[in-house]
């Protein structure tokens, strides 16, 4: 495959929006403003100032002469914001952003094509791309206001939580099963807090102080995630929320930071009263408790001990405080100010000589073993802890322009070596001032110019300073690609289904593991609970063989309203259901898998690679039948289209948000009068590089 | 798509080989007898079995009596040295490994750690290091005319390219019994043809509009793919028509097939086999996990020996056993091991390497390096050294920096024979 430059691409790259345009506006009172002109709409007249703030005034009160140049004026930027703070606040981050490209002698990129924003909007703030009719209803918007209204109307929709949990399960490694427990609450839990809008401090401020069992208590599953292993819980819990690089001060001094080891273990001290194996000592296989149970099960079938044991773990995995704290140096400890074996009291690290002095450290007392958690994690989310509203800020901006101001993301420890400090300072600034509402923040970044320009086309090397001319061309998440799959295939009936193991899963498996007498008839009767709750929301149950290519051949989908309710619709053997309300992570076959969805072992491990059995998958796997097939909603309304012309622009649409260039449509119109179908368009289009990268 | 560089060095090395002429680069720095010399790149295969989450290293390599023996008793050899108590059925090839028991390594964490066996380098946000498999396609060429050179089983590829082209990245299996699915298009020839023509044409705008690294590998992997889909040599991939005697002989689990796979893409050709085995982060009931983890690593690599050796490939194929770092002397409160990176222990074996050879020791306790301290660089450098490749030869990147094959390690000559 060679690639031949295109005239019309060529001419395309090629446009340039125009400087910004300031002029001094004149009011009927005489009072003057310098303003660029974002527009008119509904009789009133937006100016922006220099320091960013948009002025709406009606048409009117503008002089007789301004009034002229207002109907006459092209708009400027991106048209009428939501609200005049938010764009002022937008203009400041803009200037930060241009601040550090004209430090790097580097242009911004011009700004982007409503098509371009539109799909990016729909995958960045949705994870999906749009479908036909919302892509064609944002184009034929002539409003000068439509950019800002679909970032709210977005930002807003279910979408947006679902995508939002699939970066924070890769971030977290959520998975359904952890330490041979089923983690469905945790799941729930998150979701749960995202669709209440619950601030990002609160959140990580529940999972380290959650309490009691997994099965009642979701937020739990953050620490139960890693029960038993503290110190490797720590570490993470340091590098994901606070972007302090420890890992290695684990096991001995960083050599490069300036962490000891000592420090790690002061700061693990704030868990050291906290437990995590397992209520009632049901952690471990030879406690008293346990062997109770084991000598009530003894005479059962070992297939029965082998359940039963699953249901005893799941209603024993529990955090608990105790009072006392027995976190002590490890035996290899090898430096002088301490002694292997030593007990070690609880303290907080900083970053700087006057960390002591901000407030988060002050009210930290540490005195009792069982507030211990509690102060620390008072401490890691409070509003001036120096590097925890800095480490979200900048994981949010990451999300939208695909590089953090400072990388790795988890590696913060020394602001002032990121690529621009003070957009880096300012973010930090503004995710406080919003109070860690994440909304609000990613409604913010998604109103700047920066955010809002073309994607890069260059090739930008790791390692080199990424000063943000624009968002960098990336390629689509492995949910954004799955959910755009469904969304071909379905429509916005996408967001229809979502499941609630955890509830479920919780209720039948809750038993009474006090009682070994009656043990084996409580066991009996969850496992018999959880099957029935397993039927009816149709999952957890894997189809494999010969069964799964029966139900392909089937192509069954579900017309009754009740039964998609309950449980999600499929076609061509295709559960198509959001990814996030998918088994997590789903099996290795699966084509999230394939296209780079997280293990959920290591954080943030999600991959953007391609490999050949992926592309195989592309071009012949069940996804590509299902959206080809004539039953995808995205082949099907194209078919019902008089002429090969609109169908081919239908198809553009659906795929690309964009409608083809004549060229395109007239090499298509060639390849369908050689015999090529609707359905062998589709599949063309599907693999392309241009549906699976972001502009 | 091969690139330019390695379709050259597979003609050269096509011609290095039926010609007789052997080039070696890896005897300058270390000053290398001839005869020492003469054991590099005999490994013209290497099958390297990754344990997942930290293999305890005195219930498997390195057994010890006393407080910090595991749940079973060290086990007796065909050779003269013993084994943890699971390795029951690698106890009788003793004669054909060797095991270093003197590993050291710094990080005991998961993630960089298994990121620096696989590397040789500590993981940075900066840049992306080769896994050996790159190394050897990058020096020695391709080792097939259609399929990868590397192959890696069990696991996500995970960058194995580094800074080396997209195409030197190892083809994943995630499921050794499945294979590579979807390996045939569902439409007739002459209809697929037809979609990949239009492909082309529709999407070069985009191509040419965006010429990033990613976009660029992508439409080498579809280069790739499609090659390899009208190939013979897909048979490869697909074991279901190996004798089920020999799967049940493997051990009916995902590593135990993996390693099936692995000797037959041995047999067709490919250089570098990676094969994964997960949960081996034993923090917690270490006997159970044993019983489970434990067994399944002695029957499959065992089973592994014996075919590969009873098929004459054992000379010619190293096997490497090795995890990210060990696990902890003290059984701790709940019955596990905890990371121990201080001191750990890898096996190596076929290949030019010799059988029945200890190298190094742990203390008495396999609390620290007793003798022969051997870096995961040295370890890597050893690998690099049995396939022939210049291990001293630096390499920029594209962002210019120097590398080499495991950073500058020092093989290991004693365990070659």
């Amino acid at each position: 495959m060679k690639a031949t430059a295109c005239l019309f691409f060529a001419l395309f790259a090629g446009s340039i929006v125009a400087e910004e345009v300031f002029r001094t506006w004149t009011d009927t009172q005489g009072r003057k403003v310098e303003a660029t002109f974002r527009g008119v709409e509904g009789g009133n007249v937006f100016l922006q100032a220099k320091n960013g703030y948009v002025y709406r005034l009606p048409l009117e009160r503008l002089s007789a002469e301004d009034q002229k140049v207002a109907a006459t004026l092209k708009p400027e930027g991106l048209g009428i914001p939501a609200d005049p703070n938010l764009a002022q606040a937008a203009a400041k981050i803009d200037m930060l952003v241009n601040a550090g490209l004209t430090k790097a002698n580097q242009k911004p990129n011009p700004l982007a094509s409503d098509e371009q924003f539109c799909r990016r909007v729909y995958l960045d703030i949705v994870g999906r791309i749009p479908t036909r009719e919302e892509a064609l209803a944002f184009m034929n918007d002539t409003s000068l206001s439509k950019r800002a209204k679909l970032v709210d109307k977005l930002l807003n929709s279910p979408g947006y939580n679902s995508h939002l949990f699939n970066y924070l399960a890769d971030m977290m490694r959520m998975a359904d099963v952890a330490n041979k427990g089923r983690f469905y609450t945790y799941q729930e839990w998150l979701k749960g807090e995202l669709n209440k809008g619950t601030t990002w401090d609160k959140i990580v401020y529940q999972m380290i102080t959650a309490d009691g069992r997994l099965l009642d208590n979701g937020a739990t599953g953050y620490l139960l995630r890693d029960a038993g292993m503290r110190l490797d819980n720590l570490s993470l819990t340091l590098s994901t929320f606070l972007g302090a690089n420890v890992a290695c001060a684990q096991c001995h001094d960083h050599p490069f930071a300036d962490w000891t080891q000592m420090q790690f273990y002061q700061m693990a001290s704030f868990m050291g009263a906290t437990d995590t194996i397992g209520y009632r000592n049901a952690g471990s296989q030879k406690s008293p408790e346990m062997m109770a149970i084991r000598q009530a099960l003894k005479d059962e079938d070992r297939k029965f001990q082998q359940q039963a044991r699953n249901v005893i773990r799941a209603n024993a995995m529990a955090v608990h405080d105790t009072s006392n704290n027995d976190l002590v140096l490890p035996d290899d400890y090898k430096y002088k100010d301490a002694k292997p074996g030593d007990k070690v009291q609880p303290k907080l690290v900083t970053w700087d000589k006057r960390d002591t002095y901000l407030r988060s450290y002050q009210d930290t007392k540490t005195k009792e073993p069982e507030a211990l958690r509690k102060e620390f994690a008072e401490w890691l989310t409070a509003p001036d802890n120096p590097r925890f509203a800095m480490t979200i800020a900048n994981r949010m901006w990451k999300r939208a322009f695909g590089v953090g101001v400072k990388e790795p993301v988890t590696d913060i420890d020394d602001p002032e070596t990121s690529v621009n400090p003070p957009l880096l300072h300012h973010l930090t600034a503004e995710m406080v001032r919003l109070k860690f509402d994440l909304k609000a923040f990613m409604r913010l970044v998604y109103n700047t110019q920066a955010y809002q320009r073309e994607a890069t086309s260059f090739e930008f090397e790791a390692g080199t300073p990424y000063n943000f001319p624009g968002p960098i061309l990336r390629r689509v998440t492995a949910e954004q690609a799955w959910d755009s799959c469904v969304t071909l295939a379905v429509g916005d009936k996408v967001d229809g289904f979502t499941n609630h193991r955890g509830e479920k899963y919780a209720s039948a498996m809750n038993i009474d593991i006090s009682n070994p007498e009656t043990i084996a008839d409580q066991v009996r009767g969850a496992l018999m609970a959880v099957r029935q709750a397993g039927t009816a929301a149709g999952n957890g149950k894997k189809v494999k063989g010969k069964k799964k290519a029966a139900m392909m051949r089937r192509m069954e989908e579900s017309d009754d309203e009740e039964g998609v309710a309950t449980r999600p619709p499929t076609l061509g053997g295709l559960v198509l259901a959001r990814a996030s309300e998918l088994p997590q992570p789903e099996r290795d076959q699966h084509f999230l898998r394939q296209f780079g969805q997280s293990d959920r072992q290591i954080a943030d491990s999600s991959s953007d690679e391609g490999n050949i059995p992926q592309v195989l998958m592309l071009m012949n796997g069940d996804a590509q039948r299902v959206i080809g097939s004539s039953q995808s909603l995205a082949v099907q309304s194209a078919s019902t289209l008089a002429n090969p012309e609109e169908q081919i622009e239908a198809l553009y649409v659906s795929f690309f948000t964009r409608k083809p260039s004549a060229e395109e449509v007239a090499a298509a119109k060639e390849a369908i009068t050689g015999g090529v179908t609707l359905s062998d368009l589709a599949w063309v289009l599907f693999n392309t590089r241009e549906f699976v990268f972001v502009e | 798509m091969i690139s330019e560089l390695s379709r050259r060095r597979f003609v050269e090395n096509l011609a290095a080989s039926t010609l007789g002429v052997t080039v070696l680069h890896n005897t300058s720095r270390f000053g290398f007898s001839e005869e020492t010399a003469a054991a590099a790149g005999k490994a013209k295969n290497v099958i390297f079995l990754q344990m997942i989450g930290g293999m305890t290293h005195i219930d498997t390599l390195d057994p010890k009596e006393g407080p910090t023996q595991g749940p079973k008793a060290p086990l007796k050899t065909n050779a003269d040295f013993m084994l943890g108590g699971t390795m029951e059925n690698l106890a009788k090839h003793g004669d054909k490994i060797s095991i270093i028991r003197s590993m050291t390594s710094k990080t005991g964490v998961h993630a960089s750690g298994q990121y620096i066996i696989r590397t040789g380098y500590e993981q940075r946000g900066t840049i992306k290091h080769p896994a050996m498999g790159a190394w050897a396609e990058h020096f020695l060429g391709a080792s097939h005319k259609t399929l990868p050179s590397s192959v890696c089983v069990n696991r996500q590829p995970n960058n194995g390219n580094g800074f080396f082209p997209a195409a030197l990245s190892p083809l994943p299996i995630l499921d050794p019994e499945a294979g590579l699915q979807n390996a045939t298009p569902e439409v007739r020839q002459e209809t697929f043809s037809k979609r990949l023509a239009l492909l082309d044409k529709l999407d070069a705008g985009f191509r040419s509009r965006f010429q990033t690294a990613g976009v660029k590998s992508y439409t080498e992997f579809y280069e790739n793919t499609v090659r390899i889909m009208s190939s013979e040599d897909l048979k490869a991939f697909d074991i279901s028509d190996e004798p089920e005697a020999l799967k049940e002989k493997y051990g009916r689990n995902q590593f135990g097939q993996g390693c099936l796979l692995a000797r037959r893409l041995v047999e067709k050709g490919i250089r570098y086999i990676e094969v994964a085995s997960n949960g081996w982060d034993m923090h917690n009931n270490i006997d159970e996990e044993l019983e489970d983890k434990g067994v399944e690593l002695d029957i499959a690599l065992s089973t592994l020996l014996d075919d590969l050796k009873e098929r004459g490939l054992l000379a010619s194929t190293l096997v490497v056993l090795c995890s990210e770092f060990g696990r902890g002397p003290k059984v701790n409160q709940n019955g596990g091991r905890d990371h121990h990176p201080k001191v750990f222990s890898t096996l190596l074996a076929g290949g030019g390497v010799k059988g029945g050879f200890i190298y190094g020791a742990s203390d008495k306790g396999g609390f620290e390096v007793a003798d022969k301290g051997t870096t995961i660089q040295d370890f890597l450098s050893t690998i690099g050294f049995a396939m022939g490749l210049p291990v001293d030869e630096v390499v920029m990147s594209p962002s210019n920096r120097p590398f080499t094959v495991g950073d500058k390690g020092k093989p290991i000559m004693e365990l070659f024979a």
